[in-house]
């Protein structure tokens, strides 16, 4: 993969969290218009690293830890882009941008050289499987950043004290909606993204369903999520509730995405043998 | 010759005049044309806007002797008041001239010099007083720069500075809390319980930023009817208001009742009923109205009164730094309003024109004597000279002789500014 590009575009997304950071503080139209332009051109030198590593090697960046770490923060980066245009909700950015800047970085720390990929890996159930799984999650870290700007504004409210800040914060009532689509979004994603992984196991190693951490977390979180959609749209969950669920669904993928293959052994890991 | 052309402003405000002067002196909207065209007969006065509302009535206008136009502002401020002469007005009012005018007005654009700093419909009103005296034709190239420079001064203080997004009264503090928990405050109902004065208030206030639907009920039927009217919203009897609550998102309590109207218990039944959307309760009552508890459960928030000027207490201390701010923002905008009145003066841009022919017949004889005339003897060149010199000095004399007749007139600003416009005579 194209390091240089990388660097660039650890070094963009640096510079937009910088941005939305300055707007988050002071009150300054500029930075407004400017913080979004920025997480963009990171996204657009994000994207040719990513569009160059697929030309020459002929498959995705996704193989390797550190190349889905890149490849996360990518769809997740530009998911938010999309619902900028629509909601214009730079504080949503405040989130999204620093977490941009250290998965990227992150993706440094574990290595950059490229690796002999085995050939269980070379198909294309695992891209479709990784992009969808990917795409899941990276909606659902959108989700985790409206809920905890959600408890954020109720906890302002609840306290009765009404600082500067939170002047730049949606309504908890806009806040509310967006976990909303974002879940009504997420959870088909992430269905399929299990559903593809489980056939691409199958196809491969004979079984489709092997117990495997990364297969047992994703259930918990995809039981998780099914849950609070089905609570949301049947018995009115909503609010401080739906909130506390999204954070707890997103933090066991988080948790298990990061520890990896380091902690627990398994397929997902590090070195799929 | 330059001709000294001063910004005035007389008037008097809040700070310097008690409410029953200015009311007397108070220009009525539908007559300030007239007022205006008359003002503008007065020998002394070039341009002028007047400006009137409840905190300030305020003349500005534009003179060449500044003297006189104060005076004549004055006694035309006293002919206003009509009742006594000049003395009984005089110590009421204030004057500022040239730089002084110019920040006096952008501070008042900006809200700075309100009685609540940052309250936003000054802006409104001033643009209001500036059409009319444009339609009356009082304004001219200087009084239009001025007031247009303080439209963007005042849009700038409110987007670079938190002076005007602090809630500092009551009802401004419940719709901006309002506006945290809802996103829109158009598709929402109101339930407004008891009479009260603060009640009656703060659903105006909610009313007037966009809540469509309004419920009220009172323990005397008629009075619920009478405040209905008044609101235009519903009627509705207090034995049955309690059954309507769930279709209230914001219920606004200011009775003397001496127990508790809701009780948490209540508050939760209703919130399941709403299938958990959010209500917000505004206490006015004394004693309270609402139960404490019900700002513990969830998608409930619950703000008595004294919450309410607690958090307006707050955004007033926090509005002394953004008025920093905003004085600087002033600063930046006077010096180069300045900057720019600097060079309409005639004198400049006379010499300026000059300068710029004067270049361009050196250059092109220069080109032609170095070319094609390179054989002229001394003679045919000193000839030449002249001759050019002179076609400049007649091209020159009529438009000089006409900008100096126009000097002091109300025109000649603009005739300055066209000709800089014409001739791209920029100031270095």
């Amino acid at each position: 993969m194209d390091v240089t590009l990388l660097k660039v575009t650890a070094v963009v997304y640096l510079l937009a969290t910088a941005s939305f950071i300055l707007y988050l503080v002071l009150s300054k139209e500029l930075f407004a218009r400017l913080s979004p332009i920025v997480l963009l051109a990171g996204f657009f030198v994000h994207s040719s690293a990513l569009g160059i590593h697929f030309f020459q090697a002929g498959y995705p960046a996704v193989t390797q830890f550190r190349e889905a770490l890149s490849f996360y923060s990518w769809l997740m980066v530009g998911i938010y882009l999309v619902v900028q245009i629509k909601y214009r909700l730079n504080v949503l950015g405040c989130f999204i941008a620093p977490l941009a800047f250290l998965m990227s970085l992150a993706a440094f720390a574990f290595g950059t050289g490229s690796e002999e990929i085995p050939p269980a890996l070379k198909t294309y159930w695992l891209p479709l499987h990784v992009t969808l799984a990917f795409l899941g999650n990276a909606v659902f870290a959108l989700a985790f950043g409206v809920s905890l700007m959600y408890l954020l504004q109720e906890y302002q409210l609840k306290s009765k004290r009404v600082p500067r800040l939170y002047e730049r914060f949606p309504s908890l009532e806009t806040l509310d909606r967006l976990n909303y689509l974002f879940l009504v979004w997420g959870f088909p994603l992430m269905t399929l993204g299990i559903v593809t992984g489980s056939m691409w196991a199958g196809i491969h190693w004979g079984k489709y369903w092997s117990w495997d951490p990364r297969q047992i977390s994703s259930a918990i979180t995809w039981l998780l999520y099914g849950t609070l959609l089905q609570g949301r749209i049947a018995a009115g969950w909503r609010g401080k509730k739906a909130a506390l669920l999204t954070i707890i669904g997103f933090a066991v993928v988080l948790g298990y995405f990061l520890s990896a293959g380091s902690l627990f052994p398994s397929r997902h890991g590090g070195r799929f043998e | 010759m330059t001709v000294e052309r001063e910004i005035i402003i007389v008037g008097l405000n809040h700070r310097t005049a008690p409410v029953e002067v200015r009311e007397k002196v108070a220009f009525e909207s539908a007559v300030v044309g007239d007022s205006l065209r008359r003002l503008c007969t007065l020998p002394s006065i070039q341009e002028s806007v007047i400006l009137s509302t409840c905190n300030r009535v305020e003349v500005v206008a534009v003179a060449a002797d500044e003297p006189a136009a104060v005076r004549d502002i004055k006694n035309f401020l006293a002919e206003q008041e009509c009742a006594q002469g000049l003395g009984g007005l005089d110590r009421h009012l204030y004057t500022y001239s040239a730089d002084a005018a110019v920040r006096h007005l952008f501070r008042v654009a900006a809200s700075l010099d309100s009685m609540v700093v940052g309250e936003p419909q000054i802006l409104g009103q001033i643009k209001h007083y500036y059409v009319a005296a444009h339609e009356a034709g009082a304004v001219g190239t200087i009084l239009h720069r001025l007031f247009h420079r303080s439209f963007s001064v005042a849009k700038r203080v409110r987007t670079e500075t938190g002076i005007a997004s602090r809630a500092v009264s009551v009802s401004s503090v419940a719709v901006d809390l309002a506006r945290r928990i809802f996103d829109r405050l158009e598709d929402k109902t109101v339930m407004l319980i008891g009479a009260g004065k603060m009640g009656g208030l703060v659903a105006r206030y909610l009313q007037r930023n966009g809540v469509s639907s309004l419920m009220v009920t009172n323990r005397t039927f008629e009075r619920a009817v009478e405040l209905a009217g008044e609101f235009r919203g519903n009627p509705i009897r207090f034995e049955e208001y309690a059954r309507y609550l769930k279709l209230a998102d914001l219920v606004v309590g200011c009775t003397a009742s001496p127990e508790i109207l809701l009780r948490r218990e209540a508050v939760e039944q209703i919130l399941k009923e709403r299938k958990q959307r959010a209500m917000f309760f505004i206490d006015l009552g004394d004693p309270r109205n609402f139960d404490p508890a019900v700002h513990e459960l969830d998608n409930a928030y619950l703000y008595n009164i004294d919450d309410l000027e607690g958090v307006a207490r707050e955004n007033l201390k926090g509005r002394a730094e953004e008025v920093h701010k905003a004085e600087e923002i002033v600063g930046e905008e006077v010096a180069a309003f300045l900057r720019w009145l600097g060079s309409l003066e005639q004198v400049p841009t006379i010499v300026a024109l000059r300068q710029k022919l004067e270049e361009i017949r050196k250059r092109e004889l220069e080109k032609s004597l170095g070319t094609s005339l390179k054989e002229l003897s001394e003679r045919e060149r000193q000839a030449l000279e002249d001759m050019t010199a002179a076609i400049i000095n007649k091209i020159l004399h009529s438009p000089i002789t006409h900008l100096k007749r126009q000097s002091g007139e109300q025109d000649e600003a603009r005739y300055v500014d066209a000709l800089k416009k014409l001739f791209d005579l920029e100031e270095k």
